[in-house]
């Protein structure tokens, strides 16, 4: 009976958002947020009520959703440890931003789109999380989709920012198509879609198709969490409002794909293949996001250009196997980069909207607790020991040493160049912001609104990696005997410790470089090649251009003057003139006489009598 | 059976397509009334002819239903041929073109 419940965890924020769009046009403002605030928070606290299901892997069934021949459909969700931690993370960091962009959004008129966009989209990430159908967990996936696109384009009014929300939807969505085969096919494969079955049946698959499957999926996974070649659409996301960066860019939707690749698991590890392709292109985002964050100007891009690189770290872990290290990175990532992206936002907020690195500073006198808290995000994200980051990168690092192969020993090096990288933006991050210079100024203090729900955050950034603390540092590895999943290959100790040493002098290596460089606030100078190689995503932009719009464009123009204008007007109208000039010519035959017309019945009745005569004589 | 069968039909086609002739041919309304009524009578010349001729009491019968209906048709037509004298002033069918496409 208890199973029944766990299905209030998604519908409380439904219920909020139904209630929001058709009763919080009424609502004063207070009320219409106060709503959407509660319906978040009571499902974060209903999963906490409902935890000790997950020992058990409760199912619950809410009713059959498609029962057509062997096709069975339930609506059902499977609150699995894996499930119920993405759960809990999930409900917990919405309910915060929540809290966060009731005030960030003081002076924005329309509330009621947002606050139902926003309780829309938690209830579709929860659907992700929980589902345990692939069409029901597919379902979620367009619907987070759909409300990162509306959100995106919040400002519609600005035709940047609703071209980033289209960008942002169509780029996923090709991914998507990807994904959206891998599900038919398995379904015809093993004629179930649960994922539990799946998982079970995927040893008696052939070892290709399961590789392919696996790549499918990847393709998909890679397309939500803005993995190479699929990135390009994160840094225009940033043209939505703060809270929406935070919660859909950076905590949770684009962790989804690590999430459905967690799912997945038993299926993916068959194929080598496809662990070594993820790893791959888990390293290879990493690197890539990792230099494009240390040259960009605007504080939300290097915040997003982060979030792509450390969503690379995860793919890196379910790479190299180790599920639980990619749990334990997203769960720390989230509460980390969550809390950079709301502290960007109060940052903006108190210079009055200047997103401008080189134009904002004086963040340490303006703000103490701010900086403190800022500190707390960019020391995590970049890796210092101690930190939630720091456990949680060096786990996945670990694990990708200890196979002890080529191909994985150089994935970790990169992995571990990238941590070095990460820890100079991460640093230059705060240094430009604390810089003593004259910065744009807007509003007074930041309202406390902005400020205590970034208080939790910034102490589960600090010592979140306990969640999971390895064995060398007096751990139990909590969470990954909890979740049950595959660790992948265990790292001796001294593998750890040095590890633990290189990401020590790496941050402090990039501590020095960064102070040495920023101690004069570095003035507005426009850098080489380069830079505004690097400051453009590589290029990437302008190489799908060239690659995939152009081109398809082209075919376009040139099916549009060849096919679609015939046959959507020259066709058509031949057909329509055809049809007139007909009817013009028999148009005699209808003299309007009575007689005529008894004369061609007269004529008629001959003719048929003749054909009588003729058929009788023969 | 007297007159054959064959010199029955013969009339009754002759009376048919003088009928025919009639109702193409003339340009009064009253006059493809007339034309009407005797291709109807060819019909019923017909009917009676084969009722003879295979002595059997149908065609008769028919020729009697036939008879009741054209009366009623004729009461109709003429009634509307009156209508029409009144309204249009004329019975010349070649004026009445209402039809035309």
């Amino acid at each position: 009976m208890m199973g029944e419940l766990l299905f209030l965890i998604p519908l409380l924020p439904l219920g909020g958002a139904l209630v929001i769009l058709f009763a919080g046009g009424r609502m004063p403002r207070r009320m219409l947020s106060g709503v959407a605030i509660a319906s978040v928070a009571a499902s974060a606290a209903m999963t906490l009520w409902l935890w000790p299901l997950a020992g058990d892997r409760t199912r619950a069934t809410l009713f059959t959703w498609l029962d057509v021949g062997a096709l069975q459909l339930p609506v059902e969700i499977l609150f699995s440890p894996l499930a119920a931690a993405m759960t809990l993370m999930v409900t917990v960091v919405s309910a915060l931003i929540h809290v966060y962009a009731a005030s960030y959004l003081h002076h924005e008129p329309d509330i009621r789109r947002f606050f139902t966009l926003f309780n829309l989209f938690v209830f579709a990430m929860l659907v992700i999380v929980l589902a345990d159908n692939l069409l029901l967990l597919f379902l979620g996936w367009e619907g987070v989709g759909f409300c990162s696109y509306a959100l995106i384009g919040f400002w519609y009014r600005n035709p940047d920012f609703a071209a980033a929300g289209r960008k942002a939807f169509l780029v996923t969505r090709a991914a998507d198509v990807l994904f959206g085969i891998a599900l038919l096919w398995l379904f015809r494969l093993t004629g179930t879609l649960s994922i539990e079955a799946i998982n079970l049946q995927a040893a008696s698959l052939p070892p290709t198709t399961v590789t392919i499957l696996a790549l499918l999926l990847l393709a998909g996974a890679c397309g939500k969490s803005a993995q190479l070649p699929f990135s390009s659409w994160l840094p225009d996301a940033m043209a939505g409002p703060t809270p929406v960066s935070a919660l859909i860019h950076a905590a949770t939707m684009v962790t989804a794909g690590v999430y459905l690749l967690c799912r997945m698991f038993p299926l993916i590890s068959l194929s080598a293949i496809a662990l070594a392709v993820i790893g791959l292109i888990g390293a290879a985002t990493a690197f890539y996001g990792a230099t494009c964050a240390l040259v960009q100007r605007d504080i939300k891009k290097v915040l997003a250009y982060s979030t792509i690189s450390q969503v690379g770290y995860m793919f890196l872990a379910v790479g190299a196997g180790t599920v639980t290290g990619a749990m334990f990175h997203l769960l720390t990532h989230a509460f980390f980069k969550a809390l950079l992206f709301m502290v960007a936002g109060a940052v903006i907020h108190l210079a009055a909207g200047e997103q401008d690195l080189f134009r904002l500073g004086q963040l340490s006198k303006r703000s103490p607790t701010l900086f403190w808290l800022l500190l707390v995000g960019a020391l995590a994200l970049a890796g210092v020991p101690l930190t939630a980051g720091f456990f949680s990168k060096d786990a996945i690092l670990a694990a990708c040493f200890a196979r002890q192969t080529l191909w994985w020993t150089s994935l970790g090096i990169a992995g571990l160049v990238t941590a070095f990288l990460t820890a100079l933006y991460a640093i230059r991050l705060v240094y430009l912001l604390a810089a003593d210079r004259e910065s744009a100024s807007g509003h007074g203090p930041a309202p406390r609104g902005l400020v205590w729900p970034l208080l939790p955050l910034g102490a589960l950034a600090l010592v979140g990696g306990l969640l999971n603390l390895p064995a060398v540092w007096g751990g139990h590895e909590t969470l990954g005997r909890w979740l049950e999943t595959p660790a992948g290959a265990l790292p001796s100790h001294d593998l750890e410790w040095g590890l633990a040493a290189a990401t020590l002098l790496l941050v402090a290596g990039a501590w020095l470089f960064i102070r040495n460089r920023y101690r004069v606030p570095p003035t507005v100078s426009p850098g080489g090649a380069g830079v505004s190689f690097l400051a453009a995503g590589w290029q990437l932009d302008s190489l799908i251009r060239v690659i995939i719009t152009a081109p398809f464009e082209k075919i376009g123009c040139l099916l549009e003057k060849s096919v679609e204008r015939r046959l959507s007007a020259t066709w058509p109208a031949g057909l329509g003139r055809l049809c007139q000039v007909t009817g013009q010519s028999w148009r005699v035959l209808t003299s309007g006489y009575v007689s005529h017309y008894l004369a061609a019945m007269a004529w008629g009745m001959v003719l048929l009598l003749a054909m009588l005569v003729v058929l009788l004589v023969l | 059976m007297i007159v054959p069968l064959g010199h029955v039909l013969i009339l009754a086609g002759l009376l048919f397509v003088a009928g025919l002739a009639g109702v193409l041919l003339r340009r009064n309304l009253i006059m493809i009334l007339i034309g009407v009524e005797i291709m109807l009578n060819a019909v019923s010349l017909t009917l009676v002819g084969a009722s003879a001729y295979w002595r059997h009491p149908d065609g008769q019968l028919f020729a009697l239903l036939l008879m009741a209906v054209a009366a009623a048709e004729v009461t109709v037509a003429l009634a509307l041929v009156i209508y029409l004298k009144r309204s249009r002033g004329t019975l010349d069918v070649n004026r009445f073109d209402g039809m035309k496409g």
